[in-house]
């Protein structure tokens, strides 16, 4: 294509902030205010079609929805979530939890711990030395999410000590942004930050069992995870023994041992076992049937709850001891004085599970002759799996 | 790796980023149509629209290795109708439980499943900080952790997809945040930076050559000046501080902005220039009530006698209205130490056993605007040499984006999450991101279950 002769306008055209900046010093303070469109016809005279004005289509319709509809997605509204289903609802807001996507039907932004809430569970965790459990209970809070936000409290404190940088108004604008639960004021009900009592699907519950029942019989959750597992119908005085499931709850806490297995070898597995059991806080079933039993006894009941939770503290204390005890037990810790260094040593173990049948397994420790180091063998991944805290 | 996650207006495909292109291409986003086309067809639109949101840093074959077709789910369980029931209710008659007029015994919604489809890549290092709203795209999010700014459980990890276990703990460099979620630096703010950053270099070859003849001179008369000017001037300078800080305040978004800086900047010079007059030289370095204190004890500046409280609102549009609310989470903080107001009614005792004259009476009012001035200082800075646009302001279309999935649990003032739990899906809700409905996710899932059956 040969040159096209452009004319003074359209090279003022392109360079806007030029004219923008020099206008008042300009010799030809005429130039902006020549149109667009007269430049471009000069500068295509052969077309007879229109030219796009410096945009595509698609660019003018953006900018038209930014600057209309959309204008008021550019700034958030403190208090208040900003989401692009905005836009759809007509009509009253309803009580309804906010969602960012306008497709999505089922997914939610769900709230975060308010400031104060996040201070006041790390208040009763390590102030108060109140057990997570009973936290969480009394918050409405998941015991994963309690114990981070103590983790987070504490390297938050440690970073503000050392006087490293935080981002303040950061976090000031995200909880402007994002629902959050408030801390409940002195005297009245928390509100539940999330559900805490979640049963996680077992894998087994996914399969589709005929197992034919007399409608005479009654079939509780104890008998279904049986079927689900392939365990064989308890016997009628070991079922008689169980009033409600959440008995075994009980049984468990004391002596985990006490779950059945079914099937040989490598196929070995638990018996499943009843919601009751699985669930986070067994407790509280125990605590709805001591309610549903003794209706007007409502200090005695508190009293009861208090000490099962007491006695359940102190076996898992117990149990974790335990558990430490053994792993120092085999452990050797080595620390000179002057290194930086602690060594710590550990008996080697040369089974068929370390080093599988064949003594070639990657698992065990040390050189073992004809086995190469795992970084020298072909295809392995050196990005780290996990990172120790 | 190349990038190809450009936000194209022409595909109109939806990214993981909070730019206004993927707002607009979010916004008109329409399901493929179904009439007319065979299910292969169905499945491939479905996961290239999928996969162009879900990982699209990630490879093909490396996604398919991570796919599974088994997906996490939780129900959440009521422990009185657990105590109510053994179960023999819902297994009760003919096995499904008996109806109550007409109804199922238990009603529970459907779980999405097949939302969950992409649930392994939320493990990723690089998504995981992009959810918890520390980068502005999972391209910048990989970025950061190429870089070498982000920690995990305290250690420098430079693997963009590491996949986070349960209960590990990640932090980012709060400037590389700040930077992500901020307003851009405009022309104007750049030059300024690059003109301070010349006058500190200006500055340090200067000080090296003249540091020693000059500490030695200046010394006695400053101190003598100081003492003498100090009674006459405090009227004046308390007076422009406070016109100063009411102005810095009250400016909204009519106001320029280098006209806004311009005040900011001249209001720092002055609390400064006050505060180097104390007698300590660790005010400047002190915390904010020291500071508001020695400011008010050097002024001589005293409460109006009706101490009427007064809650002042922030108008939402002012764009310096954090600063108040700052001043709240700074006074609750400091739990341990005497509180602000405390520490203002010693500073005032202190004021009058001196027996000085009453150089001015404030009102409630007043202190409270030089109070959040200052709160704004040291919180939000006005700082030319930092990578952002200052003071920091969240960017634009922002909020649109800023959601927080459960499975994180993030604390923002130290830039650091806590990967809690892999994601589930319970009765109503999936808890992966996605933008895309059922239409799209169960003929994506489709397409990675095949051979698997």
């Amino acid at each position: 294509m040969p040159p096209r002769i452009q004319s003074r306008s359209v090279s003022n055209t392109l360079l806007p902030y030029l004219t923008a900046n020099s206008s008042s010093s300009s010799t030809l303070p005429s130039l902006p205010s020549l149109s667009s469109t007269s430049s471009q016809c000069l500068s295509r005279q052969f077309s007879a079609t229109a030219a796009p004005q410096g945009q595509t289509k698609l660019r003018r319709q953006m900018f038209e929805w930014l600057n209309n509809e959309g204008a008021g997605f550019k700034h958030h509204l403190p208090g208040e979530t900003n989401y692009l289903t905005r836009l759809k609802q007509r009509g009253p807001e309803g009580s309804e939890k906010p969602r960012p996507f306008p497709n999505n039907p089922s997914f939610f932004s769900e709230p975060v711990l308010s400031e104060e809430l996040r201070n006041e569970v790390y208040n009763r965790v390590v102030e108060q030395k109140k057990s997570v459990r009973i936290v969480s209970v009394e918050l409405g809070i998941d015991m994963k999410r309690i114990a981070a936000v103590v983790r987070l409290v504490e390297l938050e404190k440690r970073q503000r000590a050392q006087g490293k940088p935080l981002a303040l108004p950061y976090a000031r604008a995200i909880h402007e942004m994002v629902p959050t639960t408030p801390l409940a004021e002195q005297g009245e009900r928390q509100t539940y930050h999330e559900p805490i009592n979640d049963l996680p699907a077992h894998p087994l519950t996914g399969s589709q069992i005929f197992y034919p029942v007399p409608e005479s019989r009654s079939f509780n959750r104890v008998e279904a995870g049986r079927v689900f597992s392939g365990a064989p119908a308890m016997e009628h005085s070991e079922a008689a023994a169980i009033s409600h499931p959440s008995d075994l709850a009980e049984k468990i806490l004391e002596d985990p041992n006490s779950i059945g297995w079914v099937g040989k070898g490598a196929n070995a597995r638990q018996i499943l076992q009843p919601a009751d059991v699985r669930i986070p806080h067994p407790h509280m079933v125990a605590l709805e049937r001591d309610r549903l039993a003794h209706p007007n006894e409502r200090l005695a009941v508190a009293d009861l709850q208090s000490k099962r939770l007491e006695r359940q503290d102190a076996i898992e204390q117990a149990r974790r001891e335990r558990v430490q005890a053994r792993r120092e037990k085999k452990l050797t810790v080595v620390s000179p004085e002057d290194s930086r260094f602690d060594y710590r040593i550990k008996d080697t173990i040369y089974t068929t599970e370390t080093t599988g049948t064949d003594g070639r397994g990657s698992k065990a420790v040390g050189r073992r002759y004809g086995v190469p180091h795992r970084d020298r063998t072909r295809g392995e991944v050196k990005i780290p799996t996990r990172v120790e805290a | 790796m190349r990038n190809r996650a450009s936000n194209t207006l022409s595909k109109g495909k939806i990214r993981q980023s909070w730019s206004k292109y993927n707002l607009y291409n979010m916004q008109r986003f329409r399901s493929p149509p179904t009439t007319n086309r065979t299910f292969f067809q169905q499945k491939w639109s479905a996961k290239a629209a999928s996969r162009a949101y879900h990982g699209e840093q990630v490879r093909e074959g490396q996604w398919k290795r991570m796919f599974n077709h088994r997906i996490r789910s939780v129900i959440p369980m009521n422990a009185s109708d657990l105590a109510a029931d053994d179960g023999s209710l819902v297994s009760s008659g003919r096995g499904s439980g008996l109806d109550q007029d007409g109804k199922p015994a238990y009603q529970t919604r459907p779980t999405p499943y097949t939302h969950m489809t992409f649930a392994p890549l939320e493990r990723r290092l690089d998504v995981a900080i992009f959810r918890a709203l520390f980068a502005s795209s999972a391209r910048q999010a990989r970025q950061f952790v190429i870089h070498g700014a982000v920690t995990v459980n305290g250690q420098t990890m430079k693997h963009p997809s590491y996949l986070l276990n349960p209960g590990d703990l990640f932090q980012v460099e709060p400037d590389r945040v700040l930077y992500a979620t901020g307003h851009t630096k405009t022309p104007f703010e750049r030059r300024q930076g690059r003109l301070s950053r010349r006058r500190a270099k200006l500055d340090k070859s200067d000080e090296v050559e003249a540091a020693s003849e000059v500490e030695a001179e200046s010394k006695e008369p400053a101190k003598e000046d100081a003492k003498e000017t100090q009674k006459e001037d405090t009227k004046e300078t308390l007076k422009a501080l406070l016109a100063q800080a009411k102005s810095v305040m009250s400016t909204g978004k009519n106001t320029l902005a280098p006209q806004r800086k311009q005040e900011l900047r001249g209001f720092q010079q002055a609390v400064r220039r006050v505060l180097s007059r104390s007698e300590s030289s660790t005010v400047l370095a002190d915390s904010l009530e020291a500071q508001f204190s020695q400011l008010t004890l050097l002024l001589k500046a005293k409460r109006a006698e009706k101490p009427v409280k007064k809650d002042v609102k922030p108008r939402p549009e002012d764009a310096f209205a954090y600063a108040e609310r700052d001043a709240e989470v700074a006074s609750s903080k400091a739990d341990t130490e005497v509180t602000a107001s405390d520490k203002l009614s010693d500073a005032f005792a202190q004021a009058t056993l001196g027996n000085e004259v009453d150089a001015s009476e404030l009102s409630d009012e007043e202190f409270d605007t030089l109070k959040r001035a200052l709160t704004q200082m040291r919180d939000n800075p006005l700082d030319n040499s930092k990578t952002y646009s200052t003071p920091w302001q969240p960017r634009q279309y922002m909020s649109a984006f800023a959601f927080i999935p459960r499975y994180l649990e993030v604390n923002q003032n130290i830039c650091a999450a806590v990967y809690l739990r892999h994601p589930v899906a319970r009765p109503g809700s999936a808890e992966v991101p996605t933008p895309f409905g059922e239409s799209i996710a169960t003929p994506a899932y489709g397409w990675y279950l095949r051979r698997r059956w």
